[in-house]
């Protein structure tokens, strides 16, 4: 069984020089003429339209998806400029890629469900092991979109998916099907075939202080918790700093302290990142609330997130069943890499120790992730996630 | 329900049990409620401790951004400085300064400006703007003399120790929510500006970097200060070389007429001797054949005078022969004869031909040679000759009953020998001139005693033909020594 691999990467400031210089190194070390699948993570440095038509000048590649990103994980560093490209080649992993656009007025079940579709009819009659997506990380509410992938391709069915990102700008990230770079999309690949997969999830966070519950929430917005406005909660905390909530996006504070929901049967709690805050303090998340659940403010540091990505890698190398990978795709959240700063490339190397120094390595940072996490059930269910760690080990 | 006490005992029993059963509920509710405000209590207590955890927690978290930061600051500093401080071109300090290097500060914009000639600002490096924005930025900063100023005192302009409306100017100028502006500074004042920014949400500015960048500008102030001093040294070298090349041709010119002047002077005396010495040799001949009586009886006045032409014919031929061997050796046209010789013998041959005039003088003879000194290659009559002139001159100058010594010393490469005299000694301002041809010193025995001046140049000749070194150490009233030197080999 022959899987070719090549990754490559540039920190050219010219985009086209860079996406050139990637594409032409991941070629090179894939060692092998045709490339059956192509992934792309730029930062948002860089012009996506050059770039992806630079990439497609210098190389032949017959499916190609990727997104913007905040930073690029790489097997021995951590970039927060450039271009990264993966190449696939092989007769026995099979692949299908799907585009969805996503419009203000669009039903995002629909979309999830036409999505799914289209990536399973690209994907042909073949056994599927795994669904890879990128949507635009500004897109408020993921857990529809989630629901209808879910309807098409089962509850249970890995989804793995990543919130485009644009590095705390949140103005415009990038989605890139075949040759062409948008925003308000979604685009996923479906991998089947002969090979095996080990998935795993982790965030690291613990909860601290009194458990509160969600007395008034619709969708991803909670209104009330034990009857006061949501805001309160960071307010009661926070005092003097917790105007900050209101000024800016995805303030340092919620980053370093999401909200936790206890859901019953998941081993972690499910984490929030509040992205917005509203007037009225309700708190805009980028997944579904449940009502009544209970939720706590979320406390982790950098040993906490380190430990977690070891346990996520300890448990996705277990899902292999002794098989040795053949590729590590890592989707963490871009706020893992604000708390860990210079400590980043610390948690990668704890990855690295489990699966060993010579596995091909390339992962992006995201806002938002999904993944089946870790449940007390046998069957996992994918969830919407913040500030988590995403492995995928193919072998 | 015939007996009705009975049924009266039952029912009363029933509404004991249930009396008691309400008490005990009633009890167990209390204790309920008891534990539960013992239990909300605690979850107070616990939320307030949660509540310090987080302050502590925060404030821990900011100061380790800010480590984090200033860690990077200093890590990309030291790259910086590292290749900017290893090149002396002004126009590479600033490839050198790359924008992958800017990056490394923290930082996704950058400009830095340096003032030309004139006194205007030049961009040199430019990350995330256009040339016409630059352009914009160079006139608009120009023209706000209150922002030159604060710069020129050496202070940094940043979104976070700005005024509010200069703040807001700045961030549209430079399109960045987040920015630091400082002078790079050298003796002279201020020579540019280093701007950096950041439009992110992640990359607010703080101290730290308001320091980092001020020490980048001194770097870059450092820098270029020192490429400009070398440039300047640089070209006084250039302009001090030029001038060492054309005196040095004028003197190579000089030398080549005073060498083409000598050359004319050796050829004419040697031209002037050979013509002399033909008709002395006639004059002292026929003196000869006058004196000898072969021509008739010679009465005695004329015999008198006819000694006194032959005397002088020999002096003077002595002279023109000095003459013509220092032309030659001069000229090279004397070929040193070099044999195999001992110095020692050289020296007692001359004591030998010597002898009667220092017994004449009553002078004592000293020698100390090396018994050591290897077979010499020399020309030995020419060894000879500087012998027999060094210490005739001595035992003309030293008075009866004095002293000459004549060591010999050998060392790996040459034998150093001095003849030494207990005379009158030679005046410091006629050292210089000793060897030279003709000069005599003005004293009272050259007075009274004639001489050419040729001895001592002639000496200088021979021993500087045999690759040798001649010097003089003199006191006044308490003697002379000539040291001079020959190669062994």
């Amino acid at each position: 069984m022959s899987v070719h691999i090549g990754i490559g990467f540039s920190q050219d400031l010219n985009a086209e020089q860079a996406a050139r210089e990637a594409a032409e190194n991941a070629q090179n070390k894939l060692g092998f003429g045709r490339i059956d699948l192509a992934m792309v993570f730029s930062t948002t440095h860089y012009d996506p339209h050059t770039a992806l038509s630079a990439i497609h000048n210098t190389i032949r590649c017959s499916k190609l998806i990727g997104c913007s990103t905040a930073g690029i994980i790489l097997a021995d560093s951590i970039q927060t400029r450039g271009i990264a490209v993966l190449a696939i080649a092989s007769e026995e992993i099979k692949f299908g890629i799907g585009l969805a656009k996503i419009f203000d007025k669009t039903d995002l079940y629909q979309t999830g469900m036409e999505f799914a579709k289209n990536t399973l009819k690209n994907f042909g009659f073949q056994g599927r092991q795994v669904f890879l997506s990128f949507i635009d990380g500004k897109i408020p509410d993921h857990s529809p979109f989630l629901k209808g992938l879910q309807e098409i391709l089962g509850n249970i069915f890995p989804i793995i998916g990543a919130g485009s990102s644009d590095d705390f700008y949140f103005e415009k990230t990038f989605q890139f099907y075949q040759d062409t770079a948008s925003n308000n999309s979604a685009v996923g690949l479906i991998l089947g075939g002969q090979m095996g997969i080990g998935v795993a999830g982790r965030h690291g966070w613990r909860p601290l202080g009194k458990p509160r519950i969600i007395t008034e929430s619709d969708q991803n917005i909670i209104k009330k918790i034990d009857g006061e406005k949501a805001s309160f909660l960071y307010e009661d905390y926070f005092q003097g700093e917790a105007d900050k909530l209101y000024s800016s996006l995805l303030s340092q504070i919620t980053i370093l302290y999401p909200l936790g929901i206890y859901v019953e049967g998941n081993k972690e709690y499910l984490l929030r990142n509040p992205v917005k805050v509203l007037k009225d303090g309700s708190i805009v998340c980028q997944g579904d609330i449940p009502p009544g659940a209970e939720i706590h403010i979320m406390i982790g540091n950098k040993d906490s997130c380190k430990q977690a990505a070891r346990e996520a890698a300890q448990e996705a190398q277990k899902n292999l069943l002794g098989k040795k990978p053949k590729l590590i795709i890592i989707i963490e959240s871009m706020t893992r890499l604000k708390l860990l700063g210079r400590t980043a490339f610390q948690e990668i190397a704890g990855v690295k120790e489990i699966f060993g120094d010579d596995v091909p390595m390339i992962g992006m940072y995201s806002h938002g992730e999904i993944c089946p996490f870790e449940s007390l059930e046998k069957f996992r269910k994918p969830l919407i996630q913040n500030e988590s760690i995403v492995i995928l080990a193919i072998s | 329900m015939e007996n009705p006490d009975i049924i009266i005992s039952i029912l009363s029993a029933i509404i004991l049990s249930l009396l008691i059963a309400v008490i005990v509920f009633v009890q167990q509710f209390h204790k309920s409620q008891e534990s539960l405000k013992k239990l909300k209590d605690s979850f107070e207590r616990l939320d307030e401790q949660a509540k310090l955890i987080v302050k502590t927690d925060l404030e821990l978290n900011k100061a380790q951004e800010e480590l984090d930061k200033r860690l990077n600051g200093l890590d990309a500093l030291q790259k910086t400085s590292r290749r900017i401080t290893t090149t002396l071109d002004e126009q590479e300090i600033f490839q050198r300064l790359d924008k992958s290097m800017i990056i490394n500060f923290g930082f996704e914009k950058n400009l830095v400006f340096i003032h030309d000639k004139t006194g205007k600002l030049q961009p040199r490096l430019n990350l995330g703007f256009s040339d016409k924005d630059v352009l914009t930025i160079i006139a608009q900063i120009e023209k706000d003399t209150s922002i030159i100023n604060t710069l020129k005192e050496g202070h940094t302009i940043s979104s976070a120790n700005a005024q509010h409306q200069r703040k807001e100017f700045l961030m549209r100028l430079l399109n960045s929510n987040y920015f630091v502006l400082a002078p790079i500074l050298t003796k002279n004042g201020m020579i540019g500006i280093v701007f950096v920014g950041n439009s992110a949400y992640a990359e607010t500015v703080t101290e730290s970097d308001e320091e980092i960048v001020s020490i980048l500008a001194s770097q870059i102030g450092q820098a270029t200060e020192n490429a400009r001093l070398f440039e300047e040294a640089f070209r006084a070298s250039q302009i001090l070389e030029t001038k060492v090349h054309e005196r040095t041709q004028q003197l190579a010119s000089a030398l080549e007429d005073v060498q083409n002047i000598s050359k004319s002077k050796s050829e004419f005396i040697s031209s002037v001797s050979h013509e002399l010495r033909t008709p002395l040799t006639s004059i002292k001949g026929y003196a000869s054949i006058l004196m000898a009586g072969k021509l008739g009886e010679v009465p005695e006045e004329v015999r008198k005078r006819l000694e006194k032409i032959n005397i002088h014919s020999d002096n003077l031929v002595q002279f023109i022969n000095n003459l013509l061997d220092i032309s030659r050796i001069e000229s090279g046209r004397v070929e040193m004869n070099m044999t195999k010789c001992a110095l020692a013998a050289i020296i007692e041959n001359v004591h030998d031909l010597l002898t009667p005039q220092l017994k004449d003088k009553n002078i004592e003879w000293k020698t100390d040679i090396d018994p050591n000194i290897p077979d010499m290659l020399l020309d030995q009559h020419q060894a000879e000759r500087i012998f027999i002139n060094l210490i005739s001159n001595a035992i003309k100058f030293t008075p009866p009953g004095g002293i000459i010594m004549v060591k010999a010393h050998a060392n790996s490469q040459v034998v150093a020998v001095t003849v030494s005299d207990t005379g009158m000694g030679i005046n410091e301002k006629d050292i210089p001139k000793l060897f030279d041809e003709f000069y005599r010193v003005d004293n009272e025995i050259n007075q009274q005693v004639k001489g050419t001046g040729l001895g001592l140049a002639l000496v200088k000749k021979i021993v500087e033909a045999h690759r040798g070194r001649i010097w003089v150490t003199s006191q006044l009233n308490k003697g002379s020594t000539f040291h001079f030197t020959l190669p062994i080999q």
